[in-house]
């Protein structure tokens, strides 16, 4: 029996997961909406990746998983490696480009930027207080103007003239923008102008100081938006590749990083007719009140985390009702 | 506690509160009231009654000044600052009597005034019956903790996270503290310093020979206190980095070198002082990329202002010296995660950089 590798990437958006074999060749990959419930769409996407390989030819034999919710998923799938989805997006994307020097990637609430040189991370930046710029306020800004954000690109690639937006700070770009729209400015050009806002905030908030060399790697869910790539282009006056897998890229490379990794453990599917539920505990013995996250299969206590000290420990293994 | 004495307190900053209280005990021969350690509700009611917009040790000083009211003080002591923190103390009064409480306020920054014989003054304010020769020996004796606090602290972020049996360095650091807050003298300070390194020194160690080791900079407050920071440096630690932190009050204020000595040798990336602890920091971070260090982390609470003014002096070294620095900027929030994020991933770099050469 063959071995592969399963990837997890569970973002605030977006829910990816890939199977690989030895040669990081993908055997199965799925990408879903994590809506809110990260737990329920993990299930959904292992139903989706279990029909697409061959169960008796390959085998699972490490888990990883990345992302916002990685440590709730990781839990819950048994993973063997958990990791930071920067290490990981930089990770899978060597693996396709090596010579990659400039990975960008804006995601659902963060954005990022990788630097590489010679096939090595050597420096990162990542949006600190301040989530503008990111997919979060395209999609956002697309329900103010009654626009599927899967058209954002199309749309604003037929503007000749984009709308000049204040791009510093999300607030203020949405008021500038209300104020463009009730000026007359067409759609496509409002669109355009945010889809150059975003480059810019971007460029001057997570790539300040930074210097951007190509080739130049554009992933995360924005990067499906041909308006921030065209953008991004412009002001970079480089080419920048998205590649079809761009947003599975946090997945490969946790995937690739368990293969790497000692741990081996066989990944069962019947996790999806498990019954997950998490519950918040207020650790109340202190004033400092730890929201202790506790999180149970099949009402028996798997594991907890979120206190800050021994005090709010809880045993893992204790059936649901009898822990406070 | 003796009645009919004044009970003083002080907002809790990093692991320093028992030097105050050695001062005022055995110094000034008056009550200290020791406010519990800072919890969410501290940071939450300091946010509740400040300014939005304030940096994050003013919230975090003003909710501990509450809790020291709420636990029976009834005088507050609030330090001077070269920054902002200069009018804390006044505004955070202000606002500490808008809500109703009373008590006397000893603003050292109003006695602030390049003369050190006007200290005396608050000094005098504080107990007029003040023996001289015994507040100088108290004073002397405090200074002399706050070096030992401060070494003992180094030594424990930069050998913590290599120890063989788990929780050994932490036994042995809180041991330490914990004497520190019970000392009645030289020769017990001394007896616990001694004990403290002795028992560091019986630790079993698994340290590589060249550890990664991370310098981390920033503004004073924030970069000090592990509540403010959210144990930023024993995140590091535990990861098994080696954790050095250059700004402490013993080389800041203690032993500083001056802005004419450190300027001179940050020339070419700075020729102005742009804040209290902006030239340390420049000089600090130039000092650590030379000695190799593998990365550097800059703290800041949002809206620091001479912390903000050196980021792009920072950026000069970093490319300079091929330092990667992450930046990290803290405001009142108490999770921890995006922080371990950001962590981990600067932490999985530096081993791929170093894993490269």
């Amino acid at each position: 029996m063959k071995k592969a590798y399963l990837g997890i990437d569970i973002g605030s958006i977006s829910t990816k997961g890939v199977v690989l074999d030895d040669d990081s060749n993908i055997l199965a990959k799925e990408y879903l909406w994590t809506e809110g419930n990260p737990m329920g769409a993990v299930k959904k996407l292992l139903a989706e990746l279990e029909k697409q390989f061959d169960k008796d030819e390959y085998e699972i034999v490490s888990t990883g998983t990345t992302g916002s919710a990685r440590k709730l998923i990781g839990v819950m799938v048994g993973a063997t490696i958990v990791k930071n989805e920067i290490t990981a997006h930089a990770v899978g994307t060597l693996n396709f480009y090596p010579d990659v020097r400039t990975i960008l990637e804006i995601g659902g609430q963060d954005s990022k930027i990788i630097l590489v040189d010679n096939g090595v991370v050597v420096d990162y930046a990542m949006n600190t207080l301040c989530a503008a710029g990111t997919g979060a306020f395209l999609s956002s800004q697309a329900k103010r103007l009654g626009v599927e954000v899967e058209e954002f690109g199309k749309i604003a690639l037929q503007s000749k003239s984009p709308t000049q937006l204040a791009a510093r700070c999300t607030v203020f770009a949405e008021s500038d923008l209300v104020h463009k729209i009730q000026m007359g400015h067409t759609r496509q050009d409002i669109i355009a102008g945010l889809c150059r806002a975003v480059v810019n905030n971007y460029l001057n908030n997570v790539g300040k100081g930074k210097k951007i060399v190509s080739p130049v790697v554009f992933q995360g869910g924005v990067s499906r938006n041909e308006g921030v790539v065209h953008f991004f282009e412009q002001q970079l006056g480089t080419k920048v590749i998205v590649d079809e897998n761009g947003p599975l890229m946090g997945a490969i490379g946790i995937a690739i990083l368990g293969r790497r990794a000692r741990a081996r453990k066989k990944f069962d599917f019947a996790v999806e007719d498990m019954e997950f539920r998490t519950r918040e505990v207020s650790c109340g013995r202190c004033p400092n009140n730890c929201e202790i996250i506790c999180v149970y299969r099949d009402d028996v206590l798997i594991d907890s985390w979120g206190n800050r000290c021994d005090k709010g420990a809880l045993r893992a293994g204790t059936r649901g009702e009898s822990v406070k | 506690m003796d009645a009919g004495k004044r009970n003083i307190a002080f907002p809790i900053i990093a692991n320093y509160n028992c030097i105050v209280k050695f001062f005022i005990e055995k110094g000034m021969d008056l009550n200290y009231i020791e406010q519990p350690k800072m919890t969410r509700r501290t940071l939450d009611v300091g946010t509740k009654y400040s300014p939005d917009y304030v940096c994050a040790p003013f919230k975090s000083t003003l909710g501990s000044m509450i809790d020291a009211l709420e636990a029976g003080a009834d005088t507050l002591i609030m330090t001077m600052g070269l920054c902002r923190l200069g009018y804390y103390g006044e505004l955070q009064e202000q606002i500490l009597r808008d809500l109703g409480y009373e008590f006397e306020m000893i603003n050292l920054a109003s006695y602030t005034t390049g003369n050190v014989k006007d200290y005396y003054k608050a000094i005098r304010r504080l107990n007029p019956k003040i023996s001289l020769s015994r507040f100088t020996k108290a004073a002397l004796i405090g200074l002399k903790m706050l070096e030992y606090i401060d070494e003992i602290e180094a030594l424990y972020y930069r050998n913590c996270g290599f120890e063989v049996n788990k929780g050994e360095y932490r036994k042995a650091y809180e041991d330490f503290l914990m004497a520190m807050d019970m000392v009645n003298g030289r020769k017990d300070i001394e007896r616990q310093y001694r004990k403290t390194r002795n028992a560091f020194r019986e630790i079993r160690l698994d340290k590589p020979d060249h550890p990664i080791r991370v310098g981390v900079i920033g503004e004073y407050f924030t970069v000090m206190d592990d509540f403010s920071n959210l144990g930023l440096e024993q995140m590091l630690a535990d990861m098994g980095v080696e954790v050095h932190r250059w700004m402490n009050p013993t080389n800041r204020n203690l032993h500083y070198k001056g802005q004419k000595n450190l300027g001179v040798q940050i020339s070419e990336y700075s020729r102005f002082e742009m804040g209290p602890t902006s030239t340390a920091n420049i000089w600090c971070a130039k000092n650590y990329a030379e000695n190799g260090f593998d990365g550097l982390i800059h703290v800041k609470s949002a809206g620091c202002t001479p912390e903000i003014d050196i980021m792009p002096v920072l950026e000069n070294i970093s490319r300079d010296y091929k330092i990667p620095i992450l930046y990290l900027t803290y405001d009142s929030q108490t999770s921890d995660t995006g922080l371990q994020t950001r962590v981990e991933a600067f932490n999985d770099m530096l081993r791929m950089r170093r894993a490269a050469i």
